[in-house]
């Protein structure tokens, strides 16, 4: 059963729509990621729950109940902002103990909840620091026991890691996974780092200009992109936009400019775009090249970089350009060098 | 290696403010101790203080400054919440229309108060006119005038300095706070009443400083109710004791100095950020 749902949202700053008929639905229990490129309206996705913002349009269900008019005080989430956001006129503990004096716990209970609470997120002994005087990761896990400690029904993260240096990045981010699950809690975590998002997520939602492309576990998302934009996003950067496609024994044949590849049909996709990671591409020279090579496409090197565990090799073709990582370092191909571009037939994903 | 070049920067400013406010300051206050340049003398200061003359107008003078610093901020507090919370066009205007007041002169300011509030004044023509109030009110003339006059020429400094320091309060500080359960009320009492109290103490500073030191606002307003800077004046200009406007001078002065001792400590007591 899904905790909340986003039923058509529409929200728009003055005239301008960010968000157009939004569906979201999470699970109780999940960690659903949004991702996708700045602007693309992953925060105000998140404010729109919180309850920060209103919608035009469309219903905010949470437990079946409608929520689109509960104001911010009275939903029980906890927000974690991109940079913390925490008081700064008041000492690590009054920040953590700000939410639960706001619901009238008793004094000994609130110490109580408080100390428990800084304890899970490794802040034992900075009660009395005020946030000036804490480090970017030390203000980072205040900002998220001050959300976990009023025990919240949902937990909300916008880029909260976006701000601290790669080491801790991902340290936090691991520890922020810990506690989600160990405590149970359904959290929505806004992120442009794709890794962040993968190592992290039950689900990740993909997003574009307010739109989520695709909302899928990791894995199916890494293998099995539904559109052009996911592809790109998740790293495919070669594209065959096919002439057409038909279903044969050995798979699918999809052509284009005469030229027919065979693509294992992985899923019943319906896309007539190809897209290939650089790393599935293979080259051989053209002179040296096996007779078992799958979807054989001539061409000529055009840039080789050097990225240290491979040659990244810029290639053209009679059906367009292609990035292609190669790892046999031990001769690399030379500019200008005539090549045969093995396209192999499991790596086509076919999108829209 | 050290470098003392860069105070070389305020050299100027440090020979300025020495030679043409610390030295003359200085100078008068010393001077008050001296009337007759012969041994140091504190009789003066010890008859003043029991002149029940002056004490009147000390009281009057500190009464009609007090008032002024609370009213001017508690007017000007609210005001300047609304207007920080505008869009940046709206909070341009405001502003601009805030600031109108000071373009004009406070002599001229003071005229129209004195057309306003005087016997035969718009004020009360108004109230006799609807029949609330019989006889005409004593409005111009009193504390209360002096107070109305410095009310307005001080309450837009109050609001702009307000203003600056509600801007620099992220407004993430109050989403947060609402998102962690507090009402409006609780949002305004809890965040953003305490980061004021630097904007608070700089206003009120500015308000009280100002006030107590006011001259033409007093002088045209208050008739024949003196406050310490006309009483100042009348013993330079009209009695031509200087030494008794030294003597004035200096109390200014060191109760100028008090009261912004007290503010500041009040600050940082109300204001734990460290
Ligand atoms: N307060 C605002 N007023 C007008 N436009 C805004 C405002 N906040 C965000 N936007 C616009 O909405 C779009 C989505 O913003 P946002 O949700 O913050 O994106 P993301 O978090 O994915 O980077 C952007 O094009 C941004 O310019
Ligand atoms: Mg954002």
């Amino acid at each position: 059963m899904s905790l909340f749902t986003l039923q058509d949202v529409t929200v728009a700053y003055q005239k301008q729509a960010i968000l157009q008929d939004f569906n979201l639905s999470i699970g109780e229990g999940e960690l659903v990621s949004l991702l996708g490129p700045s602007g693309c309206g992953k925060t105000t996705t998140l404010r729109l729950i919180a309850g920060f913002l209103q919608s035009k349009q469309g219903k905010f269900l949470f437990r079946e109940k409608d929520y689109t008019k509960v104001p911010v005080n009275k939903r029980n989430f906890g927000f974690v902002f991109q940079n913390y956001a925490l008081f700064p006129h008041m000492t690590v503990f009054d920040n953590v103990a700000f939410g639960l004096r706001q619901r009238k716990v008793s004094k000994a209970s609130i110490k109580d909840r408080v100390l428990r609470v800084l304890d899970i997120a490794s802040l034992k002994g900075f009660e009395e620091r005020f946030p000036a005087a804490l480090s970017g990761g030390q203000k980072q896990r205040v900002a998220i026991a001050r959300a976990l400690v009023i025990e919240p029904d949902l937990l909300l993260f916008d880029e909260p890691l976006s701000n601290l240096d790669a080491n801790l990045r991902v340290n936090m981010r691991v520890e922020i996974r810990r506690i989600q699950q160990e405590l149970g809690i359904t959290t929505v975590y806004v992120s442009h780092d794709q890794e962040e998002c993968f190592s992290i997520s039950d689900k990740v939602a993909i997003m574009n200009k307010g739109i989520i492309e695709q909302l899928s576990d990791p894995a199916t998302i890494y293998r099995q992109p539904k559109t052009k934009f996911v592809a790109d996003f998740i790293g495919f950067k070669n594209f065959i936009q096919f002439d057409s496609r038909r279903q044969e024994t050995d798979g699918i044949a999809a052509t284009v400019q005469g030229i027919t590849l065979t693509v294992q049909q992985q899923d019943n996709d319906t896309g007539l775009v190809g897209a290939i990671r650089p790393d599935d591409l293979r080259l051989y020279p053209l002179d040296a090249a096996p007779m078992t090579v799958e979807n054989a496409v001539q061409g000529k090197v055009l840039i080789s970089t050097y990225l240290g565990r491979s040659y990244q090799y810029e290639v053209k073709t009679s059906i367009g350009q292609f990035t292609v990582n190669d790892d046999a370092a031990a001769a690399p191909l030379a500019n200008g060098q005539e090549v045969v571009l093995e396209i192999p037939k499991k790596q086509i994903v076919l999108v829209d | 290696m050290r470098n003392y070049y860069k105070y070389l920067l305020i050299l100027p400013g440090v020979l300025f403010l020495t030679i043409f406010m610390l030295v003359p300051i200085g100078m008068t206050i010393i001077s008050t101790f001296f009337p007759n340049e012969a041994a140091a003398d504190t009789s003066n200061y010890a008859s003043l203080f029991r002149d029940s003359y002056f004490l009147e107008i000390l009281w009057t003078t500190l009464r009609v400054s007090i008032l002024t610093t609370i009213i001017c901020m508690v007017i000007g507090f609210p005001t300047a919440y609304f207007i920080a919370r505008m869009s940046a066009k709206m909070k341009a205007l405001l502003l601009i229309l805030t600031i109108f007041p000071l373009l004009t002169s406070p002599v001229v300011r003071s005229f129209s108060w004195m057309v306003i509030i005087g016997r035969n004044g718009l004020v009360n023509e108004a109230l006799m006119g609807i029949g609330i109030i019989q006889e005409p009110l004593e409005i111009l003339y009193t504390p209360t005038a002096v107070i109305i006059g410095l009310v307005h020429l001080f309450l837009p400094l109050t609001i702009i300095t307000l203003v600056g320091v509600m801007e620099s309060i992220e407004s993430d500080l109050l989403t947060a706070a609402a998102s962690l359960g507090a009402s409006r009320f609780g949002v305004f009492t809890k965040v953003v009443l305490p980061l004021c109290v630097p904007g608070l103490v700089i206003g009120g500073i500015l308000v009280f400083v100002g006030s107590f030191t006011a001259y033409t606002t007093p002088a045209l307003l208050g008739g024949q109710q003196r406050v310490l800077s006309t009483l100042l004046y009348q013993n330079a200009n009209t009695l031509n004791d200087w030494h008794m406007a030294s003597i004035l001078a200096a109390i200014m002065i060191v109760v100028t100095l008090i009261v912004i001792t007290c503010m500041n400590l009040l600050a940082n007591k109300l204001n734990p950020r460290r």
